[in-house]
């Protein structure tokens, strides 16, 4: 199997996981988790190819597709699925530092990126190779934490960092576009000094491409489907927050194709 | 002589030239003079006005293995980046060190927005930070020290820029500091300069109270220094601060069996102008009310 093969194989893998977690007693976050599982899948594969390379999801509700990932990668060792949201286990609704691969703890929206920000100055500061990849959703940049530390960021010409913005469209309570709509964001993040460019976020070869820190600080708007990968929840605002039975999760996993 | 604040940048420069570790950052209150800047400019960065952004950056940083000293304003610090402090210094525990000048009603005729009497409420909230409120210089340049060379999240309270110049042996952690022995059964407690000095005023005229000056106040701290207050009946603490959250009310709830009294800043929010002495006195923070506790 070739590294492409094996990086579609891996996110198909993940998505089951998910839906895995999405089964479980307490639910999940199933359709963003699986709007971003692909950026994740890109991110961890440019990262283990550049040591000291962080990839840090700072939209932390999506931490179903962050542990099925890093399981996938073999970074988590045990399957979290069936551990997830369980009294005595770290995979907790929100990453927690405590679990293997897991830096920062996010889920609390803008931390995650300004986190980054500061990991991929200490590359700066120590003379070390490496940087950030910060996974932020599109609904999260309603934060004005992130436009602050973007603000530091360009300020400072803080380099080897990419923002990946998971552009699925959707947050708690609807559509992006009618709580807060995001006005000419290419143009925004450009502002800011970031090199922008917009990519199809179900794409793993192009992100893969795209997201690559360089000296400049990069900016991945990657437009995605929530619920990606099960039909009978693409593109649906309410697979926002998904708990399902058993038996419908045996038919969406077996819907899912690599 | 010089201010606590102005001690903090020395000793942290002078610690930094033999610690690659140590990143000094400030959120646009450094003043446009800065020693570490001017000694080490590579490991000096300015992030503007972006409290919680430097926060998190800090953390960041402490992650990589850095050692980051951030300062801002106190009620900055904790109140407009409280969430940061909780899950960056608490919850994931990353050694960054806040050196926050301005507790308290030292900003005085600055008025509230730059006062703040509840940021030790916030951070003993706040499983894993230690502590500190030193007085002067000596006791700030070993606070400083004693956090760089440490391996935990720290939150240091300072006052403005007045000098303090009462000499006293400095209060190192699970230490107490005795500025008057005690001669009876009543103690006053001091936490930070101005409570230091109606301390200090207080027992001048009635020497018969115990002086005992904490610095280190975060409850693990505290309860180091608890033998060392052991049979002493009544302790009477005094502090520039609310009573919730303060110092006194985790004494209280440490030593069921001895009395605490609590002398603080009470529940106005001082909005006239006026100096740190006159704004202590419109909270009725005086030597008289330190001597009416007891």
């Amino acid at each position: 199997m070739n590294e492409t093969d094996l990086l579609h194989d891996q996110a198909a893998q993940a998505r089951r996981l998910v839906v895995d977690m999405a089964a479980s007693e307490v639910g999940c976050h199933l359709g963003g988790s699986l709007s971003v599982l692909d950026i994740l899948v890109a991110a961890y594969a440019v990262a283990r190819s550049r040591p000291g390379t962080e990839v840090v999801l700072s939209k932390g509700h999506a931490a179903a597709a962050l542990y099925a990932v890093l399981h996938v990668n073999g970074v988590i060792a045990e399957n979290p699925a069936p551990l997830y949201g369980r009294a005595g286990s770290p995979y907790t609704g929100h990453p927690s530092p405590k679990v293997p691969g897991v830096r920062f703890p996010t889920g609390s929206l803008g931390h995650g990126l300004a986190y980054a920000v500061g990991w991929a100055l200490s590359r700066r500061l120590l003379g070390q190779p490496g940087g950030a990849i910060a996974v932020v959703g599109d609904g999260e940049l309603q934060e004005g934490l992130v436009w602050e530390a973007l603000q530091v960021a360009q300020a400072k010409r803080i380099g080897g960092l990419t923002v990946v913005v998971d552009c699925n469209g959707g947050q708690n309570d609807g559509y992006v576009a009618d709580i807060s709509p995001l006005t000419d964001l290419p143009a925004r993040l450009a502002a800011f000094g970031f090199e922008v460019s917009e990519v199809d976020g179900h794409d793993i070869e192009k992100l893969m491409m795209a997201i690559v820190p360089g000296d400049q600080p990069k900016a991945v708007l990657a437009t995605t489907v929530k619920g990606k990968g099960v039909p009978a929840t693409e593109g649906k605002a309410a697979s926002h927050y998904v708990k399902v039975s058993p038996a419908r999760a045996k038919q969406w996993k077996a819907a899912i194709q690599s | 002589m010089i201010s606590a604040r102005e001690a903090y940048r020395a000793e942290l420069t002078e610690l930094a030239a033999a610690d690659p570790r140590i990143v000094c950052l400030e959120a646009d209150l450094g003043g446009a003079s800065h020693p570490f800047r001017d000694s080490i400019p590579d490991r000096f960065l300015n992030l503007g006005i972006a409290e919680a952004s430097a926060v998190d950056i800090a953390v960041g940083l402490a992650s990589a293995g850095l050692r980051p000293f951030v300062s801002t304003f106190a009620t900055f610090a904790t109140f407009r980046a409280a969430e940061s402090v909780k899950l960056g210094l608490g919850y994931l525990g990353a050694p960054v060190v806040l050196v926050c000048p301005y507790g308290g009603v030292s900003g005085a005729w600055f008025g509230p927005t730059h006062h703040c009497l509840e940021d030790l409420a916030v951070v003993q909230s706040l499983p894993g930070l230690r502590i500190a409120v030193p007085a002067g210089e000596a006791e700030t340049r070993e606070v400083i020290r004693t956090a760089a060379t440490g391996d935990r999240p720290c939150y240091v309270r300072l006052a403005r820029n007045d000098v303090f110049d009462i000499p006293f042996t400095p209060a190192g952690r699970g230490e107490v500091s005795w500025l008057n022995p005690l001669g009876g059964d009543t103690c006053l407690v001091s936490i930070g300069e101005k409570p230091t000095e109606l301390c200090a005023a207080a027992t001048k005229q009635r020497p018969e109270l115990g002086h005992a000056h904490l610095c280190w106040v975060d409850a693990e701290s505290l309860a180091e220094v608890l033998p060392q207050l052991t049979g002493v009946r009544r302790l009477v603490v005094v502090e520039e601060h609310r009573a919730a959250g303060s110092v006194a009310a985790t004494l209280a709830l440490m030593l069921p069996l001895q009395e605490v009294r609590g002398v603080n800043a009470g529940t106005d929010w001082p909005s006239e102008g006026g100096s740190h002495d006159e704004t202590l006195a419109a909270l009725g923070l005086t030597v008289s009310a330190v001597l009416q506790a007891v």
